[in-house]
């Protein structure tokens, strides 16, 4: 009941904060009933996925200062997962999906035993290392599909609500803008909860949380595994979204970067940081892409401009956006 | 029997002379992190450019490929200034996530800008003192002339940063910077310069390392990638900031890459039916990333590593 409670209350936030909040959620209920292009409603989708992928990175990333560069793993966990059991045994994807949430944490625990024995850049180049392991063997593996990946067959007639098939995105939109909100709110109850203190204390000072009686290895693998759960409930969204899926996109450094860098350009450590990060990334990317990277002769400058983007931030603001809202907030006090 | 023998001494030589390839392309990375503890992760961008530097300059300047190694060597010195000053001084006020996303944001944009324009079809040099040539120095154990001048030039390379660093007063006090940079800076180094110098180093080195590449690997925009990270899995393996680890990780990860023929050899030879669809070509470079990756755990520091 006390998580519950917890998960609930929002009485630390500032007043316009929620005020802001409040408004940007009548806004994401209400996108599909205003006139949208095909391409802002799946500018919109990414944008909640990335969010959920930005809230699992800031779990651990952010509360509590290990930076992963692995969890396009579990993004690939969850997506296959779900992908195989539909196509070999027609297991829908409700199923399937707390399935490769199970998996996932599971291959969380055993790498993340001997993970946390590493500390900052060791860390962070260690999950890199696992992340590329995991995707070379799906490559080669023909049960998943091999480099191929896997293309998910239609079941029967749209909208599929068990298989999680439809024609109109929109229904995709309100699937996943549910698991925002429902990670969005537990996210508000973790920060409250034991784990969450824990997690700060040893983000401030590892010593001092280990003379105050917490377990840091334990407590680092138990948040890793929340962490986890996010990532892969969000890739097996994904394997139904996309209809298909291989090791490349799935998998990949480049998302798992993406993912990280989400976080801490909005701000990583606070709840509105991957949100406000998936926010401005995602659009900035895809507009990016159509505007610029469509013209012949002018491949690249798209993400040239991206990566110029990305360093400016990171040498001007390392506290991200949100760390710029901070600032402002302290100065007027 | 005899085939194994060969084709043992064949990777052996091949993985030995790959692997100083591999060495020389880390050491920039392990100079860069044992001064100032920043991972690059735009090293194989820098590697790239070091690659293009080589292909575009030589038939410029109408010389061959490998008289443009300087070159290369000092274009890849000045981008590395260039990124300390323009980008790096600036990360390192930040806490680590913002130095890792830094220079994933150079990687990205000068990726990019090879893209936009180079084109993405893969390059490679044609014609060179070096190119297609080889020594036979045994029955089917063949040296290729360009990893043999790569070789050669990579231990004088290690052997150059290994006297600037033990030898020099210059490398006295870079050793002070990585140490403990505020109390070198009280006794009076700048230590502004020596992390530039750090990078300078770094960036010479792995340009050297991408003139010489190119001879004999095809460059493309995306060509860094690998080689950033059998960079990091060597400087970690070598113990990060140590120049020696460096050069024996290299060569250790240069055998594994050579190990699958090896493999192939023993099937034959044992005429193993039940492994023989065991093919593990595919899996040089995850062979490479799971031993980095144990490594990483048993012994963090590294094989002759001494920061933690």
């Amino acid at each position: 009941m006390e998580a519950v409670k917890n998960a609930f209350d929002f009485g630390d936030m500032p007043r316009n904060e929620l005020g802001l909040a409040a408004v940007v959620l009548a806004f994401l209920l209400s996108f599909p009933l205003m006139p949208h292009s095909s391409f802002g409603m799946a500018t919109m989708i990414q944008f909640l996925m990335f969010s959920l992928y930005g809230m699992g990175w800031n779990l651990i990333g952010g509360y509590g200062g290990q930076v992963d560069l692995g969890k396009a793993q579990y993004v690939g966990i969850g997506a296959y997962t779900t992908a195989v059991m539909m196509i070999r045994w027609d297991v829908p994807f409700w199923f399937s999906m707390p399935v490769g949430m199970a998996l996932a944490v599971g291959w969380s625990f055993i790498i993340g035993y001997p993970l946390f024995r590493l500390k900052g850049h060791y860390f962070a180049i260690a999950t890199i290392a696992t992340s590329l392991v995991l995707k070379d063997l799906f490559e080669v593996w023909n049960f998943v599909g091999g480099a191929r990946g896997l293309e998910i067959p239609l079941k029967g007639d749209f909208p599929n609500w068990l298989y999680l098939q439809f024609r109109e995105d929109y229904y995709y939109y309100y699937v996943i803008l549910g698991m925002f909100l429902i990670g969005f709110i537990y996210m508000n109850g973790f920060r409250h909860s034991r784990l969450g203190y824990q997690l700060r204390a040893i983000k401030d000072n590892e010593h001092v949380a280990r003379s105050l009686g917490i377990d840091v290895h334990w407590s680092k693998i138990k948040a890793y595994a929340v962490a986890t759960a996010y990532v892969a409930m969000v890739g097996s969204f994904h394997a139904c979204y996309n209809f298909n899926i291989e090791p490349e996109d799935t998998m990949s450094l480049d998302l798992s970067v993406l993912i990280a860098m989400m976080a801490m350009l909005g701000g990583a450590g606070s709840m509105w940081g991957p949100i406000i990060g998936a926010a401005i990334l995602v659009p900035m990317k895809n507009y990016l892409g159509s505007w610029l990277g469509g013209q012949a002769g002018f491949a690249g400058i798209d993400l040239a401009l991206y990566g110029m983007i990305i360093m400016f931030i990171a040498a001007a603001q390392p506290r991200g956006v949100y760390g710029i809202v901070e600032a402002m907030r302290a100065r007027r006090r | 029997m005899e085939e194994l023998g060969i084709q043992i001494l064949k990777s052996l030589v091949s993985g030995l002379l790959m692997g100083l390839v591999f060495a020389l392309v880390a050491l920039g990375l392990t100079v860069i992190f044992g001064v100032m503890d920043i991972v690059n992760f735009a090293h194989g961008e820098f590697l790239m450019v070091g690659m293009y530097t080589t292909l575009l300059i030589s038939p410029l300047l109408g010389v061959d490929p490998v008289l443009t190694l300087p070159l290369a060597g000092l274009v890849g010195a000045v981008l590395g200034v260039l990124c300390y000053f323009g980008l790096i001084r600036f990360l390192l006020r930040g806490p680590m996530i913002a130095q890792l996303f830094g220079t994933f944001g150079l990687m990205i944009f000068l990726r990019n800008l090879a893209l936009l324009f180079m084109g993405s079809e893969p390059r490679i040099v044609h014609q060179g003192w070096l190119v297609g040539k080889s020594i036979v120095i045994g029955p089917g154990v063949v040296l290729e002339s360009t990893k043999l001048a790569v070789a050669v030039l990579s231990l004088l390379s290690f052997a150059v940063v290994w006297w600037l660093i033990n030898r020099t007063k210059v490398g006295k006090a870079l050793t002070a910077t990585s140490l403990d940079a505020e109390g070198a800076r009280y006794m009076g180094i700048s230590t502004e310069l020596m992390n530039a110098l750090a990078w300078a180093v770094g960036g010479a080195s792995v340009g050297v390392a991408g003139g010489l590449l190119v001879n004999f690997w095809p460059v493309d925009p995306g060509v860094g990638l690998l080689f950033t990270m059998i960079a990091f899995a060597t400087v970690a393996l070598g113990g990060f900031g140590s120049v020696r680890g460096a050069l024996v990780a290299g060569i250790l990860i240069g055998l594994i890459v050579n190990l699958p023929p090896v493999w192939d050899a023993i099937l034959r030879s044992i005429d193993a039916v039940g492994l023989r669809g065991l093919d593990i070509h595919s899996f040089k470079y995850t062979m490479v990333y799971a031993i980095y990756f144990l490594i990483m755990v048993l012994r963090p520091q590294g094989l002759f590593g001494w920061k933690q």
